[in-house]
Parts: structure tokens; sequence; C-alpha cells
């Protein structure tokens, strides 16, 4: 529950340790009365890396601590907000995207590692007014309630599709069952990528 | 003539900004000067569950790269409890720990990653004491809960009867059950967000931050605060799931605004998933035992309901399963509940989707299954021979109720008349293939205070309403334009309408499925308040061809005034009096009409598994429900919001678990890995039925709630169909695997 849980008690944590060696790896003896130390090493600072990458069609720089998600990049850096935060650790699906057309979870994926690649995002999937397939079988088939799984389960459907893996319904639950919808909309999920893979062919 | 929307598959209004990435949930918004970027905090928790702090050392997290300021018992933001209101303390406000998972401390720094990362660097010690956490073996505190009908400790007894347990000794048949259900979680999707900004001289707040009840949330956050509720604006159009998360706000809102009225700038905070685990409310976890009495032919004679449910020392929810379960659903003569409360040293509770109902019905369904089996008698037959007009020692009946239709109509279209009553008679390869019914029942009536719409006609010939409900994902706002554009007379694409915002009128609150039945009226009352006005213009504006004409002499018809020998569409005379608008806001609440009534909506649901006779793997493979809800407003998201229910209790009867490690209260899910809630694979087509008759009497349009009713007797009709399949009656959710072997 608590970041120092994962931080342990020799003080050092998984991300002082990743920010680049700036971390010393030693024991830091428990002061008296059972008080955790302050850790020898404080979080450094990191030089910034420059990251040229292609965004919904865009050419665009950006100068990302290199520790930094391509989840927070998107969202923080280039207010592109569609892309949700739902848990932060490659496990419900919201913050899925398309890199080089590719379905990846964005919050398992360092900004750092797409230079010179191409990031599509739910803002980035109609063209102009009008709707991806996807997106108007998602409102006709009702596969949306509270909306925020929506984009990742939208994108992940998509990507799904192109990689030509919907051909049976068993198929798509079982291949969208990385995103969670606790809503709990299914089978219109299915049932809106069974209409949509129809159209994109 | 225009067609009504009401009753029809209506698309979501706001699908297309869900579908786009253009829907801003509270943590997408910036901050209203774009040339201010907003502060972003983290909180650090408690990793005991009972004691005191005796020292935090801040000096590393103090001096982190970004850190603004590291707030914690040391260094306080003078909030304040509001008991009643959500949980009974303030975090940060003494050093007391009172649960493992516990706001300790908020850094804020100028980016999110910086403001987590030195929130690692921040060293507590504490003076540890025994934490109180077993359901099993602490106290029971008799009930003296809130006054309701019935009590939570009650006796009703048929005349000459002396006591529950002669009313059993004289039942034929007894059949006697104990239920365990651990802790759930609510789950969701939108992580607990908030982003909080004063107005220059600290006189306004806006929080974006994701609520049920909008009004609510902006008073306790107020008062917290320490400022009038006026002060407070809550902007939350779009909320990323409630199911009871969302209906007082928590500690996060608070927090992160007296952060920005200290430090003068707007501030983020975004609760990571595992804080969302213990900073955000559960579902205690209950122990029940039911003891059901009847005579061979399996009439009922007598139920005994008894429950121990874990309540939190900083609250702030009791829950009474047998409430609206054992209380309602059938005829017996003879009815007990003792339902009492265990205290302990556990994250606070919630009131999540259809709180006291799921597991009361879990339990009540269960021991119905197994009164079936015990008198040798067919579980819908059984229930059907039982059926309730009053509610049991009343003489007070139903609004409105066709659960006897919802039996046999679910029967039907499920095939239930294949199935075998005996166990294990069915076998498919290596799956043992059962079926299991249960019965759903809900409050389905309208909020008791007074609740408001506001309508505005524009010189386009569109509407727009307004009411600071909530779409939770209820499809409350689609519900809005539909009512308005039914009442209005006009088409569904002239209608727009608007939800989430403490500036708009004071809607329905999106809690005990009453939103839908209570905003109906609310919209009614704003198209007959915004036709008067309407009307009062066209005879006084001197530009007006209906200048001086008496006002009874018009009529309002299908978007056009008519009278006096003409017609004309509002827009067109908004344009020719040169008005751009014309609005009113109204106000509906129930009157003496629903006096003497129970309204409840109801539902059957029928279950299909099939558990694997090798690995004891269940898999739900067919559902169908049937809906007793009154009139239907908007047939597709009712749909969907029953099909979401009856999937969250096929995650409580299958799947959701969070085991409490009783010598040190950490529970042992904190992500959504370890805490399993219900993926695609699980989930087969589910079918669902609406029998679509208006209520009578609670609102003109008929229409109920029923956004908790799926989620209520779902998880007995999955465990039904499991001793079905397998002849192994599971009391003690979930039924994994193991349990099965």
């Amino acid at each position: 529950m608590n970041p120092s849980d994962d931080a342990g008690r020799s003080g050092v944590s998984r991300r002082s340790v990743l920010g680049g060696g700036a971390a010393v790896a030693v024991a830091v003896p428990l002061a008296a009365g059972g008080a955790q130390a302050a850790p020898a090493a404080e979080a450094a600072s990191v030089e910034p890396v420059t990251v040229k990458v292609t965004v919904n069609g865009e050419p665009v720089t950006v100068r990302v601590d290199p520790r930094v998600t391509l989840l927070d990049t998107l969202r923080e850096e280039l207010a592109l907000t569609g892309t949700k935060k739902g848990c932060d650790r490659g496990q419900c699906g919201a913050c899925t995207v398309h890199v080089d057309g590719r379905r990846v979870l964005s919050c398992l994926t360092l900004a750092v590692t797409v230079d010179k690649r191409e990031v599509t995002t739910i803002e980035g999937l109609a063209r102009g007014d009008r709707l991806h397939p996807m997106q108007q079988a998602f409102i006709e088939r009702d596969g949306l309630q509270c909306g925020f799984c929506t984009p990742g389960q939208v994108m992940s459907a998509v990507g799904m599709v192109q990689e030509g893996h919907a051909r049976s319904d068993d198929e798509i639950r079982e291949r969208m069952s990385g995103n969670i919808c606790r809503c709990g909309c299914y089978p219109s999920i299915v049932a809106a990528i069974s209409d949509a893979q129809k159209v994109m062919r | 003539m225009t067609v009504s929307p009401v009753g029809r598959d209506i698309d979501r209004i706001d699908g297309r900004a869900k579908v786009t990435g253009a829907a801003r949930y509270s943590a997408d918004y910036p901050a209203s000067n774009p040339a201010v970027q907003p502060a972003h905090a983290y909180l650090v928790t408690s990793t005991i569950a009972r004691g005191s702090i005796t020292a935090m050392d801040t000096v590393a997290a103090q001096n982190a790269p970004g850190v603004i300021q590291v707030y914690s018992p040391f260094n306080r933001l003078g909030l304040r409890a509001v008991p009643g209101a959500g949980e009974n303390y303030a975090p940060l406000e003494d050093t007391q720990i009172r649960f493992r998972g516990q706001i300790i401390a908020m850094v804020v720094a100028e980016r999110s990653e910086q403001a987590r990362d030195a929130a690692r660097l921040v060293r507590t010690s504490y003076d540890e004491q025994p934490p109180r956490l077993s359901l099993a073996d602490e106290p029971r505190v008799p009930a003296t809960g809130p006054p309701g009908v019935p009590a939570p400790s009650s006796t009703v007894l048929a005349p000459g009867v002396p006591s529950i347990e002669a009313a059993l000794a004289a039942s034929a048949v007894v059949v006697e059950a104990s239920f365990h259900q651990p802790m759930q979680h609510p789950v969701a999707m939108e992580p607990h967000s908030v982003l909080a900004e004063w107005n220059s001289d600290q006189t306004q707040l806006t929080l974006h931050s994701g609520a049920q009840l909008p009004h609510t949330s902006a008073m306790v956050a107020a008062m917290r605060l320490g400022v009038a509720p006026a002060a407070v604006r809550l902007i939350a159009p779009y909320v990323g799931g409630g199911f009871g998360s969302r209906v007082f706000p928590w500690f996060d809102a608070a927090l992160a605004a007296a952060a920005a009225r200290q430090l003068n700038r707007p501030v983020m905070l975004v609760l990571a998933r595992e804080q969302v685990f213990t900073v955000v409310g559960h579902r205690s976890a209950v122990d029940q035992r039911i003891t059901l009495g009847a005579s061979r032919d399996g009439v009922l004679n007598a139920v005994r309901h008894v429950s121990d449910a874990a309540v939190p020392f900083v609250g702030y929810r009791w829950m009474q399963p047998a409430v609206d379960t054992s209380a309602v659903l059938y005829k017996i003569p003879n009815v007990e509940f003792d339902q009492r409360h265990v205290m302990l040293d556990v994250p606070p509770t919630c009131a999540m989707r259809a709180p006291n109902e799921a597991p009361g019905a879990f339990a009540l369904e269960t021991a119905m299954d197994e009164l079936a089996v015990a008198t040798g008698l067919d579980p819908v037959a059984l229930r059907l021979r039982n059926y309730a007009t009053v509610a049991p020692g009343t003489d007070r009946g139903w609004s409105s109720k066709h659960l006897d239709d919802c039996y046999r109509i679910g029967a039907r279209r499920f095939g239930w008349s294949a199935r075998r009553a005996t166990p294990r008679s069915r076998v498919d390869g290596q799956w043992l293939v059962g079926m299991g019914m249960a019965s759903a029942i809900y409050p389905g009536g309208r909020r008791p205070e007074p609740i408001q719409a506001r309508i505005q006609l524009r010189d386009d010939d569109t509407a727009l309403v307004s009411s600071a409900t909530a779409d939770t994902g209820t499809g409350a706002t689609t519900l809005l334009a539909i009512t308005g554009a039914h009442g209005l007379g006009i088409p569904l694409r002239r209608v727009s309408s608007e939800a989430g915002d403490t500036a708009l009128p004071q809607g329905a609150p999106s809690v005990g499925s009453t939103a839908a039945a209570s905003t109906v009226p609310a919209v009614e009352a704003a198209v007959t308040a915004v036709v008067a006005a309407l009307i009062q213009e066209a005879v006084t504006n001197p530009q007006s061809p209906w200048h001086g004409t008496d006002s009874g002499d018009l009529t309002y018809v299908n978007g056009q005034l008519r009278g006096a020998g003409r017609a004309m569409p509002f827009g067109r005379l908004l344009t020719t009096i040169g008005r751009r608008s014309v609005e009113a806001t109204a106000t509906a609440q129930p009157g003496p009409e629903v006096a003497g009534y129970h309204f409840h909506s109801f539902g059957a649901h029928f279950c299909e598994v099939r558990v694997n006779r090798h690995t004891g793997e269940p898999r739900v493979t067919r559902f169908t429900t049937v809906v007793d809800a009154g009139r239907i407003v908007n047939a597709q998201a009712a749909r969907s919001q029953l099909v979401g229910g009856v999937i969250f209790g096929i995650g409580h009867a299958l799947l959701e678990d969070n085991p409490l490690e009783l010598d040190t209260g950490r529970l042992a899910a904190g992500n959504l890995a370890d805490y399993m809630v219900p993926v695609n694979a699980d989930i087969p087509d589910i079918d669902i039925h609406f029998l679509d008759r208006p209520d009578p009497v609670v609102n003109n349009l008929g229409a109920r709630g029923l956004g908790e009713l799926g989620t209520v007797g779902s998880a007995a009709a999955v465990g039904n169909a499991i001793y079905n399949a397998t002849g192994k009656r599971i009391r003690d959710l979930p039924i994994t695997l193991d349990k099965l072997l």
C-alpha cells in the first residue's frame, strides 16, 4: 500500500536504481526506536532525452525524463488525455495505444522507446468528423457505459482486427480480455467488434 | 407527429465524446489558466493497521527534485472531520493510525513522477498496537442502527406464535445454512482523481472530482475545508464508474483543495490503483445465517436471518443484508432479523452496488434453493408458492409487481424445463452442466427530497435540459434528453442535455437506483414550467403575434404554440420577439400519492454453468434475466445496466475476494491482477428481457429504477447452477475451483 513497501528497508527504491546509478545499494542501519532511516542517496535529477515521434500523423519532439512512460508523456506533455490511466501497471488495458500499428500498453512503454516511431491514440482514430467504424459500432451497440475504459477498448479492438485475430466471438472474447470494463459491457463490446470488422475489411 | 424516444434503443448522447477520447474525466482537465501548470500530489499511506506515528522523516522527500511541499501530521492542512458523511476522522490532523493504507502524508511536486518518486523517500516510525481484524472473533455489537422499516433487529410473529423458535419448531421442513462473503471492492475504472483550483482571491474553489452526488460532494468538501458550501463548485460531467465508491467524497478532494489553497496553485491528485483499495471504501465482509421453516409442500412459515457485518472504526457504512431481501421477498408469517456489526481496524466501507441486497439475496436465494431440494419442489414453483402481495407483517402492497411473470417468462426464454433436478445428471464431455435460478428485488422508487431540472428553449428550435444528477455510466445524461424530447414533443436530435455540475439545478443523486425515477418527474415539471414561460412571453411581448391574447387561449403541442387561429414553432416565436431563449427551472417531489406503497423493481435470473470434471473450473455459459422495472425509458442503456449488474453478480459469485492478513491488517490484493473482476472471456451473451409495464404510481411515465437490480440474486443463480451441475453447495464466496474438486 505504501511506496516505502516497495523500497524495502534498505532504503533503495526500484525507481532510484532505474535512475541511472546515482543510488547506492547499501543497507542503512535502522535508527533507534525502529524508525526507518532516510536513504543514503536522494532521488537524483536525470538528464532529459529528446524523443522524435509521430503522434496521430504529426511529427512531435519532446524532451522527457528517460524514466517516464509513454502514457504520462501523452497525457501530461502532449495533452492527449483520451488515453487513460486505470492501473499504471499493465493490468487493465485502459492505456492501450498503437505503436507502428500494433497495440501496446502505454503505461508499460517508456517514452524513450518510441523514438522515430508512429504512435496512434484514440484522438487519432477518426478522420475529421467521420468516426472509425469501430468507434461507430461501439456507440451503436452501446459497448460503453462510464466510458473510462472505452479508448483502450476501441484501440485494442482495432489492433486485434488489424492483426486478423477476430475470427469468432470466442476469439474476440479471449483477445479482448486484457481490457477490463467494470461497468460490464463485454457482450456489447463483442457485438460492436463483430459489426465493425465487417466494415473494416 | 413526433415519435417519442421513450422505450426505444437510444444511443448515448455522449457516446461520441466517449469513443473519441474527447470526454474529460477529472484527471483530464487542464488548469483554467493555460499558463499555469497544476502541481501534482501523491499520497503516502500507513504500513501498520493500528497505533500511532511517533516520527516522520520527510527531509529527503522535501529535498527531492521538483518537490514543493510535503504535508503530514507534522505539517498539517487543517482539514475537518465531518461525521455522518464518510469517514469520521480527517487525515493528517493527528498521528493516530486507524487502518493499514490510511493516508499519512501527501507530497506535492511540479510533476507527477517527481511527487511519486519523493513519496517513496518519506520514512515513518510507529508505535504499533495489535489491530482488531477478525470478523469471527471480535465482539458482535447488537443492532441499534438508524431507524428503518423493519428495524435492524426485529421480530414479526403470526397471532398465537410465541417465538421464532416455536415457529421453526412447528415447521415440517427446516433448512439452516451459514454463508461467508469476503470484502469486495467497487473497482471503478477511473482511479479517484481531483483537480482543485481556487480563484485568485481564494473565495471560490472549483473541483473536478467524479461524484455520484455532485451537490453533496461539493458540500462535504466545503465542510472539510471550513468554507461555505456556495464557495465550492464541482464539475464532473464524466465519471469513470461509481458503484457506490463515489457516494461521499473521500479525502482526496479536500486534501488537494487545501494544498491548492496553501500553495496558491491548482493541485492535481490521482490515486494510484493500490491506494484506491484502502483510501476508497469497500463492501464489508459479512457472515450470515439463514433458517427457513416450511411445510412439506414448501409453504414458508418462518425465516430467521442473522448477519454479522464488519464495520470499520473509521466508518462509514454498516451493511444490513436482511433489509429488502428476507423482509420483503416472500410471503412469510413469521420473520426475525438480527443484523449485528463487528467493529474492525479496516479501511472504510461504502454502499457498493446493491449494498444490502446483493449479499442478502445471495444468502436467501441460496437457502431457497436448498429448500427446493429439501421439499423436492422445482425452484420456480417454490417461489411462486410463496409469492408475496404484501410485505410480511404488514398490509402494505406494491405500486406494481409482476415478479410472477418474470419467473414464468424467464423460465420459457431460458429453457428451464430442460433442467434435471438431480445434480450431476447432465454431462457434456469433460463438463458437468447445471442450471440455477434466483429472484432479484431492489427498491425502485423516487428520492424523498425535491429534485430540480431546468429546460431552455432556444430560437433555433432546440432545447437544453439541465440537471445536476450524475452520469456514472447509467445513461442519466441521455435520459435527461429523452425525457425532455418526450415532454416537449420534439425530435431527440433537437435536444441536448447536461449534468454533473453544481452550477446546474440540484438533480437526483446517482444512488440507490433512484436517479431515473426521480429525474423523470423533475423534467416533466420543467416542461410544464418552460411552456408556461413561453406562453407568458407570447402574450406579453409586444413583438409577438399573440400579444394581448389570453394565455388560456394558447396551447403548446409538439414544439408549436397554437391559438387564435395560428400556429408557430417556439423557435420562430423566439426569433420574432428577438429572444435567444426562454427557460424555466422546476422542482418535483413525491406527494401523498406514493403513501402506503412499497416501490421495488423485480427480476428473475436463470443461469447455466459448466464445471470442469477434472479441474473444477466453473464457467457461466448462459444467462437470462427478466426484469419488471416499470416502463423502460431507454431500452439500450437499461439493458446495459442489467447486463453490467449481472456481470457484477458473476464476479461476486466466482472471482472477487480480498483476504485480510489477520495479524497485520494488510489486504492481499492491491491491484487488478490480484483482485479479480470479470474479464471479457469470463462472460457469455446475457439475455435481458424487460416486461416494460408502466408503474401506475411511481411517476407519470411509470418508470422505476433498475441500476442495481441485476446485481441482486445473480450470484445465487450462479451458485445454484453450480450445485445442480456438481452436487456441491458452496456457501463461502467466491466459488473457486479448489472448492469444487
